[in-house]
């Protein structure tokens, strides 16, 4: 099992330093100078500008860009923002809590309903809460996250109030107090439904069908003749040999919530890592862009690198390939 | 069944009863899938009347009306009018073109590209398996949605319109498709009937595009129709974002990216539900018919 995760971890390098080629070739192949950040724009001097751009060696060749540029960004120099003027690395970590608490409320939310209901839709197939949690569903699967948000803004903060439309807390309340984190939850909460709508629908199927194939098993057989009460076979006998196939899921959750954050959050302008991604691209901020997107890839690759290690834990043969 | 067979008796007695084509019998299951039937009807209504957008309505798209601003729906104009006093309906109707075009376009690119690298990959392996598998994984290992917003701010401008989207959306989409159909291709062509057209000496091109691709093409249409869907909905969620298609073009996900002004959203909601309900009927019919493909082309079915 450590041999096989090693190899995995090994075989990340050449990726993520393809994937770095490919963001900093991106990054200038985008209109106007990537690394032009530090010049006065009001200042249009040639002279001045010629100096500068010596100093910040943008007339160095490409690849000794490239290598300057990599060799900050693995010790943790991002560079600056040309739109807020203050190091990347501060930026992010300004917004970045806003995103993982999304992102684990998303996911607590995603668990627990896909859990309650695709244990009652396996134990009791083909009845009407059954059915009535399949139609769910299949609306859960056709509907994109951005409907779904735009609706239950419409709904819930324009028509009831329930809820806030944007932001991430209520600015006026002090950090740290219980109001504080209430304020937080509450704007939260929406934002989470929909970011895990996809994945909870998909999950609740996932469980039910795996439950309901399960229980025709030869085990379910032996322990319902031995007289296990019906509920020890559903929660226990069954459950713990459905929850495996889905733990492996936990990997593709990354892969997930790195892309939906983005959608998430512009629709509920909730001030995290996906709006200021946004941001950088309308505002041609490139330290930031390039940053966040070496960022989201190296999380890609992380979720795949979890997914394939927790196939190898489930499925030991995988592990011989 | 039983009708035609007794007619064929009657007709030639000394024959066997012709019995119907894997594609027949397939046919005869979407057919009676009734969820299938009238998701198919359904889409053909929207297909139909958004590319024949032109021929229903005379009524220009882009000007801008300022005496018809922010109409609620009436007896002239159907679902209103938005901000700029541009009929909602007949928007609608544009907007379905633009996404359904985008969506056609890209599925088919990603389908054509996935299957040809997929088929090759499978079918040589060894070394050109490894690279073209490698290279497969690394486009797979990008975060889609980051890239395409990137890849769409570069190209912005140098192409027209909405094949910008369609070309990024479909460079960065065709990796799960190749993925699907190499590992389908290498099961498949340990058959011996591809022995046998090996050594009577077909060529690879041959081997692959008349006797391995027909088999897996069940599998490779199920895939289509999934991506179908997938693709009308990144069109209009980038749309949405302002990084799709180009703000001016009516499409769906633009439409409904209007409703990120809270005004809009508030008081005029008739300018943004109508593209996200046929938004999300669509994928539902989409993702319905997907189903009954899948279940008429599965033969271990019965229905």
């Amino acid at each position: 099992m450590l041999k096989y995760t090693l190899r995995r971890i090994l075989g990340m390098i050449p990726m993520l330093f393809l994937i770095s080629v490919v963001v900093f070739t991106l990054a200038l192949a985008m209109p106007g100078d990537p690394f032009s950040g530090e010049i006065d724009p009001n200042n249009t001097d040639p002279e001045y500008i010629e100096e500068m751009r010596e100093k910040l060696g943008l007339n160095d060749p490409i690849h000794v860009q490239y290598g300057r540029w990599i060799t900050n960004f693995v010790q943790g120099d991002f560079g600056k923002s040309t739109r807020y003027k203050m190091p990347v690395s501060d930026l992010i970590a300004e917004r970045m809590p806003n995103t993982i608490f999304l992102g684990v409320t998303s996911l607590a939310i995603t668990y627990i309903l896909a859990f309650a209901m695709g244990m009652y839709a396996g134990r009791r197939p083909y009845t009407p809460g059954d059915h009535f949690i399949g139609g769910f569903n299949y609306f859960g699967l056709a509907i994109p996250s951005y409907i779904a948000g735009v609706f239950a803004i419409y709904l819930f903060s324009f028509q009831l109030g329930w809820i806030p439309f944007q932001g991430s807390v209520d600015i006026t309340l002090e950090k740290g107090t219980l109001d504080y984190w209430i304020s937080k939850i509450h704007h939260v909460i929406t934002p989470a439904i929909v970011l895990g709508l996809l994945s909870t629908a998909s999950y609740t199927q996932f469980l039910r069908n795996d439950i309901i194939e399960n229980s025709r098993k030869d085990f379910v057989r032996t322990a319902r003749a031995k007289g296990t009460p019906e509920r020890k076979i559903y929660n226990v006998h069954i459950l713990r040999n459905s929850v495996i196939p889905l733990i492996t899921f936990l990997g593709f959750d990354i892969v997930t919530l790195v892309n939906g954050a983005i959608i998430t959050e512009a629709i509920f302008t909730y001030p995290g890592i996906g709006q200021l991604f946004l941001s950088s691209v309308t505002n041609q901020d490139y330290p930031v862009l390039m940053t966040l997107t070496m960022m989201f890839s190296f999380l890609v690759l992380l979720g795949n690198l979890i997914a394939d290690i927790l196939y190898g834990v489930v499925d030991p043969r995988i592990r011989l390939d | 069944m039983e009708v035609l067979t007794e007619k064929n008796t009657k007709q030639t007695p000394s024959k066997p009863p012709k019995s119907m084509s894997p594609w027949a019998i397939a046919r005869r299951k979407f057919v009676r899938n009734k969820l299938a039937m009238v998701s198919s009807f359904f889409l053909l209504t929207v297909m139909i009347m958004s590319f024949l957008a032109p021929y229903i309505t005379t009524i220009d798209i882009t000007r801008v009306n300022i005496g018809q601003m922010s109409l609620p729906p009436s007896g002239e104009h159907w679902l209103g009018t938005d901000k700029s006093g541009r009929d909602v309906f007949v928007r609608l109707l544009y907007g379905g073109r633009v996404s359904l075009t985008v969506g056609i376009a890209a599925t088919a690119l990603i389908v054509v590209f996935g299957t040809v690298i997929g088929s090759i990959a499978g079918y040589f392996g060894g070394v050109v398996d490894s690279v073209l598998m490698r290279f497969t994984d690394f486009i797979l290992n990008f975060p889609f949605l980051v890239f395409v917003i990137v890849l769409n701010a570069i190209l912005f401008g140098k192409l027209s319109g909405v094949w910008v989207l369609i070309v990024v959306i479909s460079v960065l989409g065709w990796g799960g498709v190749a993925r699907l159909v190499r590992s389908k291709i290498l099961s498949e062509k340990e058959n011996e009937y591809i022995l046998a057209a090996i050594s009577i000496g077909c060529k690879p091109s041959k081997v692959i595009i008349k006797h391995l691709l027909p088999n897996v093409l069940s599998t490779i249409i199920v895939q289509a129709t999934i991506l179908f869907a997938t693709m009308i909905v990144a069109e209009s969620g980038l749309s949405y974002l302002g990084f799709g298609v180009p703000t001016e073009v009516p499409s769906w996900g633009n439409m409904l990216s209007t409703s990120r002004d809270p005004d809009v959203m508030q008081n005029m909601p008739w300018t943004w539900i109508p593209p996200a309900v046929v938004l999300t009927l669509t994928i539902l019919s989409i993702n319905f018919i997907g189903e009954g493909i899948k279940d008429a082309l599965n033969p271990k079915s019965y229905r």
